[in-house]
């Protein structure tokens, strides 16, 4: 019994090291810059600035449970926040009208993924591959091959709908609702919401994958395809779940970009796949999980946006912090892998 | 032509556990093609992996023409000229190269030093060459990937006398190939031992093909030599058969007798997409315990993955109850209450890095859930439910299942599918690779099993297994049912005399 004490005393460090990191990282900040970042304003700066990453990171973590991949979430995003702006500039309909079918239509392009990768059998990584460029020439297709913003003209064939007036049907992102109110779509983008949001996103992510059926048929299936399938698993029709559910991430994940800067603009959520996909590795291993998981996600994303903002503050300039998140997310994986034996 | 003779003295193998060999005395010389017979598990890879050089631990001498050689790499063989194709082709062929680089393949490897830019002309017409010398015809610019099984076969034999090859072990090369494709490797090896004086030895459970092709043969069992005889005009099959089996080392696990029912599962006429498994019919009563007999190969494996959807079929009825079912997947199979226990415990049976509780849960998640919640404490409930009735040896009910043993794990395989509920087990190999003790507690479970009015099928190898806790079986052959037996009026004999195809009953 000794010797798996040992193992499991060098496991344990590895398991929370990412942990310990963001811990660390929290105290020299705190230590070096004070009250500027050790304050309650500066950790809602954080929690809001983590939000979209964390939201495309949990949508990464649902199609990485049962063994899948997404390369194609930031393009899909992107698409979708071009949709949910056209809907609440060009045809001025209600907030929570352009959020539905932003999703609704999140799930319609998804069925193009699912169809090649769960009927024509591509793997998961080259079907998404080839699906960004059809997201972002669509997409552009769909604008009109610019970005959308209050105040532009959309696109000709929105026009041409809107019976040949050329002035967007909404000027900006505010109007009165019926009972004499305003309704400010850029209020998502903001704090309180974008965070609230994130966190219901968190959460659904959590109770699915933790604590239905479906979540254990899901990791079932990124432990061992073949014993789930003859476990009696439906496993196309989980993949398939696990998809929409991904697509349902993506779509928030489009609109709250696109409130946050204001506009749809062009590629605007395309960085944010690297980001996410770091967040999600670097939160697999967190307490020895060895799954992807929605807490260890979130602890990822929570790590590199801690990183990034304490370094901005520290003078660090701007075009450096990606090489800081690459180097955590290099120490998350050799964390994760150096330590597997080799068989 | 010189004969060169290899050979074994008193060479011994012990795993943990188990002794695979003893003191094996065993002698070819070229010019021969031998056969190495005997049943599952009698030494006869083991021996041939000595020979190889890939079970260095080996104790006694190996005998190149007399003289004492080491044997402890594959390598050391293969400067002897030793060369072996295994069964599993695939494991040694680069799917994604052409077939001139895999036969080169080894060339490419070890000749290459000092160069750096491959010669593909040269490299195709040397494949070129040596595929003429077996007198095959396959393209060398093809892919290897997308030859048939019997044509990877001939692409790694290529490789095998592009070397220097004077012995040449082919394990079970037989098994997976259809007729022609038999005939075929047949030819090609009589024109090696005709033109280039090889022995060849044949690992195979085939016994006509033996008597037909070959000039002598070994017998093994349980890890010894039982006899070494060349083959001539009254050579029969059943004395080889006889010498395979021995005298029958009994199990002696007291079948409880069960109350047998009205039939509750039949199968008619069931043909798998590929062939696999060919026209079966079969039926199973209640509280019946029925066996699926046949050697590795016959296609027991298949007929259950078919049975439970994870082979598509092309033609076929399965009736449950007098109701048809629809089966196109495994999941439709567990809605219809049947319970596939597989071969490949840590591949297919169990989920090895998750927990005893996660694994106990994963057939029948339904009933601990509300509204699609799992309930933590009913999972924990039914994961120690099965414990401690299956007295699975875990320290908790939260121990991943990688850190079992294999009878552990193998219990928790069955418990899965206890707490399903099922109507019809399915149980494939479940004693592999498990010890004796485990292994009566695994009948009594499956006695228990049909004790309660379900209906079980059983597919193993182990003929002694089947005998022991069968009511009835149905042995197989080549992805057909060769013929239908009742276990309290056969014997082992019977039974390896249908699996290895030496009598074709009329059975239809």
């Amino acid at each position: 019994m000794d010797s798996t004490k040992k193992i499991s005393a060098g496991k344990f460090i590895v398991n929370w090291a990412a942990v310990a990191v963001l811990i660390l990282s929290i105290i020299f900040f705190a230590v070096m810059k004070g009250a500027a970042f050790f304050s309650w304003t500066n950790a809602i700066n954080i929690l809001r600035s983590m939000s979209t990453v964390t939201i495309f990171a949990l949508a990464a973590t649902v199609s990485m449970a049962p063994d899948g991949f997404d390369m194609a979430a930031g393009t899909l995003g992107t698409f979708c926040a071009y949709v949910f702006a056209s809907f609440f500039l060009w045809f001025a309909m209600p907030l929570w009208l352009c959020i539905v079918l932003t999703v609704v239509f999140a799930m319609v392009m998804y069925l193009i993924t699912m169809f090649l990768i769960l009927v024509c059998k591509v793997p998961d990584m080259l079907a998404t591959c080839a699906l960004q460029f059809v997201h972002q020439g669509l997409g552009l297709a769909y604008t009109g091959g610019s970005a959308i913003s209050a105040g532009m003209t959309p696109a000709s064939w929105a026009v041409g709908l809107n019976g040949g007036v050329t002035s967007p049907a909404r000027s900006g992102w505010i109007y009165e609702n019926g009972s004499g109110g305003t309704v400010d779509a850029r209020d998502i983008g903001k704090s309180p919401w974008i965070i609230i949001i994130m966190i219901i996103c968190v959460v659904i992510c959590y109770l699915l994958l933790e604590r239905t059926k479906y979540g254990r048929y899901l990791y079932a299936m990124g432990g061992n395809k073949t014993a789930a399938k003859l476990s009696g698993i439906n496993v196309k029709k989980m993949r398939f779940m696990a998809g929409m559910f991904a697509a349902l991430f993506i779509a928030v994940g489009g609109i709250v970009v696109c409130s946050r800067n204001s506009a749809a603009q062009i590629n605007g959520s395309d960085s944010y796949l690297m980001s996410s996909l770091a967040a999600v590795f670097i939160g697999r291993s967190i307490g020895g999980r060895e799954k992807y998981n929605a807490i260890g996600t979130t602890i990822g994303a929570l790590l590199i946006t801690v990183l990034e903002n304490g370094m901005t503050m520290c003078g660090v300039v701007y075009y450096i912090l990606p090489a800081v998140k690459g180097a955590v997310l290099c120490l998350a994986l050799v964390a994760a892998y150096a330590t597997s034996k080799e068989d | 032509m010189e004969k060169i003779t290899l050979g074994t003295r008193n060479v011994s193998i012990e795993f943990p556990g188990v002794k695979a060999l003893t003191d094996v005395n065993f002698e070819v010389s070229t010019g021969v093609i031998h056969a190495l017979m005997g049943a599952n598990g009698a030494g006869k890879s083991t021996l041939m992996k000595v020979l190889a050089g890939s079970n260095p631990g080996y104790t006694g001498e190996v005998l190149y023409n007399g003289q004492k050689v080491e044997l402890r790499h594959p390598m050391d063989a293969k400067k002897l000229g030793i060369q072996i194709v295994y069964q599993e082709v695939d494991m040694a062929l680069v799917p994604n190269l052409t077939v001139a680089e895999n036969v080169m393949f080894n060339d490419t490897v070890m000749n290459m030093k000092g160069k750096l830019f491959m010669n593909y002309a040269k490299l195709r017409k040397s494949a070129r060459e040596v595929l003429k010398q077996l007198n095959v015809n396959i393209d060398v610019r093809q892919i290897c990937g997308k030859l048939s099984l019997a044509q990877k076969q001939m692409v790694l034999i290529a490789r095998a006398i592009q070397n220097e090859c004077n012995f040449l072990i082919l394990d079970e090369p037989t098994a997976p190939l259809s007729d022609t494709e038999t005939e075929e490797l047949f030819r090609v090896v009589n024109h090696l031992r005709e033109t280039k004086n090889m022995a060849i030895i044949f690992i195979t459970h085939r016994i006509h093909e033996v008597i037909r092709i070959c000039d002598s043969y070994t017998v093994m069992r349980n890890g010894m030599i039982v006899d070494t005889t060349p083959i001539t005009a009254s050579t029969t099959s059943k004395e080889i058969v006889d010498k395979m089996l021995g005298r029958s080392i009994e199990e002696n696990f007291p079948k409880e007798i069960c109350e047998i029912g009205e039939k509750a599962f039949e199968v008619i006429d069931l043909t798998e997409k590929e062939g696999k498994v060919k026209n079966i019919n079969m039926h199973v009563r209640k509280g019946e315990i029925v066996g699926l007999a046949g050697l590795v190969g016959g296609g027991k494996t298949e007929l259950c993955k078919t049975l439970f959807g994870a082979f598509r079929k092309s033609s076929g009825r399965i009736i449950m109850n007098g109701k048809e079912l629809k089966i196109k997947n495994p999941s439709d199979a567990v809605k219809n209450r049947m319970a596939l226990v597989p071969e490949e415990r840590r591949k297919e049976g169990v989920l090895v890095a998750e927990t005893v509780t996660f694994n106990m849960a994963a057939a029948s998640l339904d009933k601990y859930c509300h509204l699609t919640f799992v309930n933590g404490v009913l999972t924990a409930k039914n994961a120690k439910k099965y414990v401690d009735e299956l007295q699975i040896k875990t320290p908790s009910i939260r121990q991943k299942v990688a850190f079992l043993s294999g009878g552990n794990q193998q219990k928790v395989a069955v418990g899965k599918w206890l707490a399903a509920d099922s109507d019809i087990y399915i149980f494939d190999e479940p004693t592999k690779g498990v010890d004796v003790g485990a292994k009566q507690e695994i009948f009594r479970l499956i006695n228990q099993i049909a004790k309660e009015g379900n209906c079980v099928i059983y597919a193993t190898c182990e003929n002694s297994e089947l005998l022991s806790i069968t009511d009835r079986m149905y042995v197989m052959f080549d992805g057909r049912i060769t013929a239908e037996l009742v276990t309290k009026d056969t014997n082992e004999t019977e039974i390896m005399r249908y699996s290895t195809g030496e009598v074709q009953a009329a059975f239809q």
